[in-house]
């Protein structure tokens, strides 16, 4: 049974991935990124159910802790970007193009 | 028999639910998707008798951070114009299933060679507020206050980032 | 067996250690106050007075061995060592370079003292005299060296003396050229020296390379290694000694001042050839065919070179080839295995061409330079102890009775006559008419008749005497020396031949005394129609003639120098040139282009990769995590 959970936690993050490097728009690329954020905080509750222990759930607490912070900065940047061009596209800013 | 239908519903709701988070174009509709997931997993948190923690998802994620996302998209005021013009993302979807399942058939593989367990939600205080609280200001008190910092640390760069422009004038 | 003695290495290290000092005191004092001249002459002329008294004592010591075991060395270091060469530095007196020695310290010393005063007042005094006893340090380890590789770092020693010294008047760049066309010449004939010795070490020299080994294992070559060794080495020599088809760089040489000329190029250098050739004389006695060609070489040079003096303007350049054609005669006297008689000639030609050209020398200095015969005339009353002085030595060149010229060049030419091979006696007796011709058409245009140049003749007088004793000593030399080696038939004994037999392999010719008669007197009639001619033409003052057809041709050396320009020079202009400018740019340079090429398509290709977008970035760092997963999936089974 447990490995349904870890084999959801598992699609989601691959979901996750998928949503990075598929899309150009800043907010579905952020909100992928919480998507793998969650598979994980899923595969730590999962595993710490298994071995009844709570260690896991701290983990997933502290992970949650540090997506919102992530959260925030990151619309911080989305905002400074729109500012600045008035898109929301990843593709806007090649300045690093050798 | 009533938690394995419970976790296969909120699973595919929960599948279902990224896949229409990765493939919306406006990303209201994005965030909308995201938040169904947000809730089928607080519904899977539940079934591994991880109490607060279902109460922290809905809270914190689905409530705040979700919130403050769709806050900031309303904000931005996007137009069907600002939204980029993404021609090519079925041949990016399509290479990117390529490249994921490798991946993610090698962490299927590690997690099959661990135990088989029983999952029934379990009593005893599992998963309630006092044992977490317990452990976490016991054992992982340093991390704790390691990310309270973090939070601070966000705080004043979320300030500085967005509130530049009026600070100068 | 021969005797060691500790002295031989200082015979040249003196002038070596006079040079090094004379040419540090002035680097280290030419920028500020000048040290006076008279110091630097005085520490300059020690050196070659001290090497001449001890090749007096060489002599002496030498004369006191019993006649078979007349060798004194001296190794005073093993230069190098390497599988089975080793090589020495080390010192050989015998008979033949003792005789060498002597007349090469006595001229040394004389045109040392003579350059005082030619050079006073030059700016680079100190120079001159540092080269010149550069100069003689290396030619003393020529003659003294106890093997070919010691010869030779002589040999390149004076080649590069040679250069400096021509090259010494530096601000006019022709002067310069002139020296770099004798140090390149020579380097084409040190080519062949240094392939000769090559040959001969691989055949012979692993049981020692120096003279006394070599002589002991000579008969173990084969004639061809021989004929070949011989030939190389010969090519040297044309090289050193200016013979045909090397000789173009002497002429050219007389830019140097004419103490240079004198010491270098008539009296020491340029007759090493003739002695490397005496030394070698126990390979050249094997090979009589090679002998010939070396005779035949010599006395075409003499041949042609004599022409060319007949029709020169410039008083050295008469000179010059005069010294080409006697070193003709020289290597036609030793070219036939009359070694003994190709080395009195080189003894005696020393004194009487030094003395030719310290007295030109002194006719340039009185005159401030002036150079073509044709603005002289009228000197003889100007400058009486130079005339008398040059006129001793042009007789003693032209082959005059008793004059020391007439014994060693009729010894030559018997020894033609006698061994059969009458063509290069007729040849040589027809270069001594034109001898006798050229050099009296010299000292009749330059000291009689009246003079051309009213103002140059007016300020003329005789130099002083520490350059006029040197040349009143070389003329007493130029008078007497042939008695030293006077024939049977005039009554004497041969001293010099007897001296040197030791040294040489020589099989003395016995021909009949008709054959010796006939010889003298050809000689003599030559001189004598030789002289007849050129007072006929120039003996009352004659004016400066116009050169057209042969003459004109003859002025201009038959164009030898422009034909090497185009054979030669210009080809291998062109050649250097084109790897210049194409070979080494697009051949050599082509594996590193193409590196470079490569790194640029290589760096071009990946800057593909950076496109700038972070998701891109992203995609990458995916792909790689696949990849790996894909691996570790692998090893998982």
């Amino acid at each position: 049974m447990i490995h349904d959970y870890l084999s959801l936690s598992i699609v989601l993050f691959c979901l996750g991935i998928l949503g990075v490097i598929s899309r150009r728009n800043v907010f579905t690329v952020f909100m992928s990124v919480e998507l793998m954020l969650n598979a994980a905080n899923l595969a730590f509750i999962a595993l710490a159910r298994l071995h009844e222990n709570m260690d896991g759930h701290v983990l997933a607490l502290l992970v949650m802790a540090v997506a919102a912070a992530e959260a925030a900065l990151a619309l911080a940047v989305v905002i400074l970007l729109h500012k600045h061009t008035g898109k929301v596209d990843t593709n806007v800013f090649s300045l690093l193009k050798g | 028999m009533l938690s394995q239908w419970l976790f296969y519903a909120f699973a595919t709701i929960a599948v279902f639910s990224a896949l229409g988070l990765i493939l919306s174009r406006h990303p209201m509709n994005g965030a909308m998707w995201f938040v169904i997931t947000l809730v089928s997993l607080a519904g899977l948190y539940s079934l591994l008798s991880a109490s607060l923690l279902f109460a922290l998802q809905l809270i914190v994620y689905a409530g705040a951070i979700m919130s403050l996302i769709l806050f900031i998209i309303m904000f931005l005021n996007i137009q069907p114009a600002d939204i980029p013009d993404e021609k090519g993302r079925w041949a990016y979807l399509l290479g990117g299933c390529l490249a994921v399942v490798p991946i993610g058939l090698l962490l299927l593989k590690i997690v099959k060679t661990l135990p088989e367990g029983e999952i029934d939600i379990v009593g005893n205080g599992f998963g309630n507020v006092k044992s977490v609280g317990l452990v976490l200001f016991r054992d992982w008190l340093l991390p704790f206050e390691i990310v309270s910092i973090l939070l601070l640390v966000a705080l004043v760069g979320a300030v500085v980032l967005a509130g530049k422009k009026e600070m100068n004038q | 067996m021969a005797q060691n003695v500790s002295y031989l290495g200082m015979i040249p290290l003196l002038p070596l250690i006079g040079a090094a000092l004379v040419g540090i005191l002035h680097l280290v004092t030419c920028k500020r106050k000048r040290l006076p001249d008279r110091l630097y002459a005085v520490l300059a002329c020690t050196a070659p007075v001290l090497t001449f008294v001890l090749a007096v004592k060489v002599f002496l010591d030498l004369n006191g061995l019993p006649a078979d075991a007349r060798a004194l060395t001296h190794e005073v270091f093993t230069w190098f060592e390497v599988g089975e060469m080793r090589i020495s530095m080390g010192f050989l007196a015998d008979p033949l370079s003792s005789l060498m020695l002597l007349f090469v310290t006595f001229t040394g010393s004389l045109i040392h003292i003579y350059s005082i005063g030619y050079m006073a007042g030059d700016e680079s005094f100190a120079k001159f005299f540092a080269y010149l006893n550069l100069f003689l340090g290396s030619m003393l380890i020529l003659v003294l060296g106890n093997g070919p590789v010691v010869m030779f770092v002589g040999w390149e020693g004076v080649g590069l003396c040679s250069y400096l010294l021509i090259s010494y008047y530096s601000e006019d760049r022709s002067n310069v050229l002139a020296g770099n066309k004798a140090f390149i010449v020579n380097r084409i004939g040190d080519f062949g020296f240094v392939l000769g010795m090559a040959f001969l070490f691989w055949a012979i020299g692993g049981s020692g390379f120096d003279y006394i080994s070599l002589k002991t294992n000579a008969h173990l070559l084969t004639p061809a290694t021989v004929a070949l060794v011989c030939l190389l080495l010969f090519v040297g020599a044309t090289g050193k000694s200016a013979q045909i088809p090397l000789y173009v760089w002497l002429p050219d040489a007389m830019a140097g001042p004419t103490p240079v000329s004198a010491l270098i190029h008539a009296a020491t250098m340029v007759t090493a050839g003739v002695y490397m050739v005496a030394r070698f004389s126990f390979l050249y006695v094997q090979v009589p065919t090679v002998g010939l060609v070396v005779a035949w070489t010599g006395i075409l040079t003499a041949l042609v070179s004599a022409i060319y003096g007949m029709f020169q303007d410039d008083i050295k350049k008469v000179l010059a080839y005069s010294t080409v054609s006697q070193l003709g005669y020289m290597f036609a006297g030793v070219g036939l295995a009359a070694y003994s008689a190709g080395i009195f000639h080189v003894f005696t030609h020393a004194f009487f061409k030094a003395l030719l050209f310290l007295g030109a020398g002194s006719v340039i200095y009185a005159l401030h330079h002036e150079q073509n015969i044709w603005k002289m005339g009228g000197l003889k009353t100007k400058l009486p102890l130079t005339y008398k002085t040059m006129l001793i030595g042009s007789l003693a060149l032209a082959g005059c009775p008793p004059f020391s010229g007439f014994f060693s060049k009729d010894e030559i030419l018997y020894s033609a006559l006698a061994s059969g091979h009458t063509g290069i006696w007729l040849v040589g007796v027809l270069v001594a008419g034109m001898t006798a011709y050229y050099t009296f058409r010299m000292i009749f245009v330059v000291f009689h008749g009246s003079p051309r140049d009213a103002h140059a003749y007016e300020h003329a007088h005789e130099p002083p005497a520490v350059m006029t004793v040197p040349l009143v000593i070389l003329a007493i030399g130029a008078l007497f020396a042939g008695f030293l080696n006077l024939p049977a038939l005039f009554g004497g004994s041969q001293q010099v031949t007897h001296w040197l037999a030791p040294s040489l392999a020589e099989h003395p010719h016995e021909a009949s005394h008709s054959t010796e008669i006939i010889a003298i007197a050809a000689s003599v009639a030559a001189f004598a129609i030789g002289i007849f001619i050129a007072y006929r033409k120039f003996g009352k003052g004659a004016e400066a003639p116009v050169y057209s057809g042969f003459s004109s041709f003859a002025y201009h050396t038959f164009r030898i120098n422009e034909l090497y320009d185009v054979l030669f020079v210009r080809p291998y202009k062109a050649i250097g040139s084109a790897i210049g400018n194409f070979i080494d740019a697009h051949v050599t340079d082509a594996p590193v282009q193409l590196i470079v090429w490569f790194y640029r398509q290589f760096g071009s290709t990946f800057k593909l990769l950076q496109v700038g977008y972070v998701r891109v970035y992203a995609i990458y760092m995916i792909i790689g995590l696949s990849v790996m997963s894909y691996l570790l999936t692998q090893s998982f089974k």
